[in-house]
């Protein structure tokens, strides 16, 4: 509190003629002091000119009169006025952080930080933005991923997604942008800040009760891969509400979609897909982390049969200490003359489960050259478009 | 369930993509009448200005500080902050301190005997003792 | 690159002729976030009004504004709140000088027939030298140059033009001693300054009982690797290479034993 009270006084330190606040002053700062957790609320208008010297000290205490005054006008709404923007330096810092496009103005981005638990009118608040960001992060990152992947299975498409743009990510990003979270929201608050009503702690979130999915009540009901895409969201997850407020992984995935779609809206698609690539694809991913195999020699006897591969047989390739505390074997799986994968273990079986793995990731991780993505075609004058190769997945057991 | 997916987060890799300063809040505190602030009494009205609208990423926020020597702290992206006593400073030798931490990551200083820290995988694969050919001895 | 700055000199006065390559994109908005010392409220609205006039060509400017290996201060120009905001407003003493190549590239026939091999089979490395010294980098590194970088700051992005070696998994271009540097592309970014914790040396002297204490913190460029990329022969062969038979000393793909 102490710090704020000094950042109020510093316009009176910045005049040549620094005066002793008196008691009307002390009064006026009090009560400004109470009504803006941040100081930024406060900046006064002053110019740099000299002509307006004299009445330096009127200006300021003018301005801090009519700010007073409008205190309860700002505690009637419960989000920040839109006049609010253009003074808050946090807003001014994040929109050039970002290198923002100019023609973004600062009264949208204030909008994306409000989230729908702090305004719930849906004139002020980021739901509207966030529904359009959504689908275009969702959108760019699938394209990405199945033209640049065309034999990932399912659930690793899933988990991909999750680590692009799943909330944990955006979470992170909104961290790495530098927005910092309101305590509370309120009209009262810095524009920059994100604005969203808490979760109390300790609150479970619920699984929706009336789900699209059939049979849900029942026990035992197993969700199925091809149910998840009907019936879930992008990253195989029933959605779960709470009754009051928002998580803060929940408010900033919210915040950077309500970005995206901000840039789409106001700075065009070529500037939000340019956005994407920086933001979202530049960001590290190691795909052959997220396979998890039950049984990798079992899924590669299917894969050779389904492909007319000849049967996959496993061939050691060296070894040593066989009768040691600490054997290692080098165990290559064949089909007929071509190696498919090779793997190292303490024991047979491990190095032929660890080389089945090896062939099945070679298999699904496969790239092809030059991948033209399906929005390219958006953009103007575009080459003809010729179909990628998506394959057929997984093997099913 | 042939195949699970498992659940990551990208790591991010600031400058790969787009670049984002690292500093994001810079803090200057003085004294009204103390001798020691008047090196960063001049620096805020007369180099500041510019520095300030050369590097719009950076929120910037003055304060006197009474019976205190002047103080320029930055704050940085990952909650970290670093503060830099500027008493008795002239205005040029303030510029260059703040310089300095507009230019900082906000990590600790550490020793590092690598020039480079890669998150990839090598790209020509690690070295096997069991593959190739045996050599003669 | 360094390399290029004793060319700058002699480039100058040619470059006062020739068009700049860059066109003046629209300049970034004078954002002032300067808080509670001064509003700068007639500067922003001269910002508002250029941007109004400025046709939105640049929809995102998310490059950063300073790309130049240069420090934008610009001494030409009227003192009066005039910040270089883009390359456009760098002086063309300053800006980064483009590289003159007397001869087109020539590439041997091998090279030429292995080259797709290697450009096909991603990620790539390369060995890139600075003073001498090599490092080895992949897309996305983190690089600390045992030095501090001169006339540089964060968000420049530097090309690096000299390898002596670039491969993938099976395949590796060696140089002789370097791959001339219209075969790669390697961009970096600088991010930032980084500095060593404190050392103190304690120096004694015999005889003497005073201890000297010697203080060193040395500061380190900070840099990010943004990408490394072979060109294919096509791209080769649209800037101008020209395809010989032969040489000694001409570099050549090896596949790896």
């Amino acid at each position: 509190m102490k710090r704020l009270q000094l950042q109020r006084w510093s316009n009176s330190v910045l005049s040549t003629r620094a005066r002793t606040g008196s008691h009307l002053q002390h009064h006026l700062y009090n009560a400004v002091r109470r009504q803006s957790s941040t100081a930024a609320a406060v900046q006064p208008e002053f110019s740099t000119g000299e002509a307006e010297h004299e009445t330096f000290e009127e200006i300021k205490l003018k301005t801090i009169l009519r700010r007073t005054h409008s205190r309860p006008n700002q505690l009637k709404y419960p989000s920040p006025p839109t006049h609010a923007a253009h003074e808050s330096a946090k807003l001014a810092a994040l929109h050039a952080r970002l290198y923002l496009p100019s023609r973004l103005p600062y009264e949208t981005l204030a909008r994306t930080l409000v989230d729908a638990s702090a305004d719930q009118d849906p004139n002020f608040n980021n739901e509207s933005l966030s529904t359009l960001g959504h689908d275009l992060l969702t959108y760019y990152t699938s394209e990405h991923l199945i033209c640049t992947y065309p034999r990932l299975p399912l659930s690793v498409i899933f988990a991909s997604m999750y680590a692009y743009v799943g909330p944990k990510t955006l979470t992170a990003m909104t961290r790495e942008w530098g927005v910092e979270h309101a305590s509370s929201p309120g009209g009262e608050v810095d524009p920059g800040l994100l604005q969203f009503q808490r979760l109390a702690p300790g609150t479970e979130l619920q699984e929706k009760e009336d789900g699209p999915r059939p049979y849900q009540s029942q026990p035992h009901w197993r969700k199925t891969v091809t149910s998840k895409i009907f019936y879930d969201n992008e990253f195989g997850d029933t959605a779960k509400t709470a009754a009051e407020g928002v998580s803060a992984d929940q408010a900033s995935a919210t915040f950077v979609r309500a970005v995206m779609s901000a840039i789409y809206l106001h700075a065009g698609r070529p500037a939000a897909k340019r956005f994407f690539q920086q933001h979202f694809l530049s960001r590290h991913l190691n795909m052959a982390e997220l396979f998890n195999f039950e049984q990798p020699t079992r899924d590669l006897t299917r894969l050779c049969a389904r492909e007319n591969f000849e049967r996959p047989v496993a061939k050691v390739i060296a070894e040593t200490g066989r009768k040691s505390r600490h054997p290692v074997f080098v165990v290559g799986i064949f089909s007929g003359q071509d190696k498919l994968g090779e793997g190292q273990g303490a024991s047979l079986s491990e190095a032929r489960e660890r080389a089945a793995v090896a062939a099945l990731k070679g298999w699904y991780l496969y790239s092809p050259l030059n991948v033209r993505l399906p929005s390219a075609m958006e953009e103007d004058e575009a080459a003809p478009w010729k179909p990628v190769h998506v394959d057929l997945g997984e093997v099913i057991v | 369930m042939t195949v699970q997916g498992l659940r990551t987060v990208t790591s991010a890799q600031n400058g790969a993509g787009a670049f984002i300063l690292q500093c994001k809040r810079l803090d200057l505190h003085y004294n009204l009448q103390g001798a020691s602030s008047h090196g960063l009494r001049t620096f805020v009205q007369t180099l500041l200005p510019k520095f300030a609208r050369q590097y719009p990423q950076i929120e910037f926020r003055v304060s006197p500080t009474p019976k205190k020597h002047p103080v320029v702290r930055g704050h940085y992206i990952n909650g970290r902050e670093k503060p830099i006593c500027v008493r008795n400073m002239q205005p040029n030798e303030i510029l260059k301190k703040v310089i300095l931490l507009k230019e900082a990551s906000g990590e600790k200083n550490r020793r590092q005997s690598k020039p480079v820290r890669s998150l990839n995988e090598s790209v020509r694969g690690i070295w096997s003792p069991y593959h190739g050919d045996l050599r003669g001895v | 690159m360094f390399s290029r700055s004793v060319l700058r000199r002699f480039a100058s006065d040619l470059r006062m002729s020739a068009p700049s390559t860059i066109s003046g994109a629209a300049p970034h908005p004078q954002r002032a976030c300067l808080h509670q010392t001064a509003s700068l409220k007639a500067s922003q609205e001269q910002a508002s009004s250029q941007l109004s006039s400025s046709k939105p060509e640049s929809p995102l400017s998310a490059t950063p504004r300073a790309q130049t290996s240069q420090p934008t201060t610009n001494q030409r120009t009227p003192p009066n709140n005039f910040i270089p905001q883009n390359r456009s407003h760098t002086p063309d003493e300053k800006r980064p000088v483009a590289p003159e190549f007397k001869e087109p590239l020539k590439v041997t026939r091998s090279l030429m027939e292995r080259l797709p091999h290697l450009v096909g089979q991603a990620p790539h490395y390369v060995v890139a030298k600075l003073h001498d010294k090599p490092y080895l980098l992949t897309p996305g590194d983190h690089v600390r140059l045992p030095f501090l970088m001169p006339k540089v700051q964060s968000g420049d992005i530097l090309r690096f033009n000299r390898a002596s070696a670039l491969g993938s998994r099976d395949f590796t271009l060696k140089g002789n001693p370097h791959i001339d540097e219209r075969l790669f592309e390697c961009r970096v970014r600088v991010t930032g300054t980084d500095a060593e914790p404190l050392r103190i040396k304690e120096k004694t002297k015999r005889r003497q009982r005073h201890v000297q204490q010697i203080r060193s913190k040395e500061r380190y460029t900070v840099m990010r690797v943004m990408e490394v990329r072979v060109k294919t022969p096509e791209e080769l062969l649209q800037e101008g290479a020209v395809i010989v038979e032969e040489g000694e000393d001409s570099p050549a793909i090896e596949a790896k034993a």
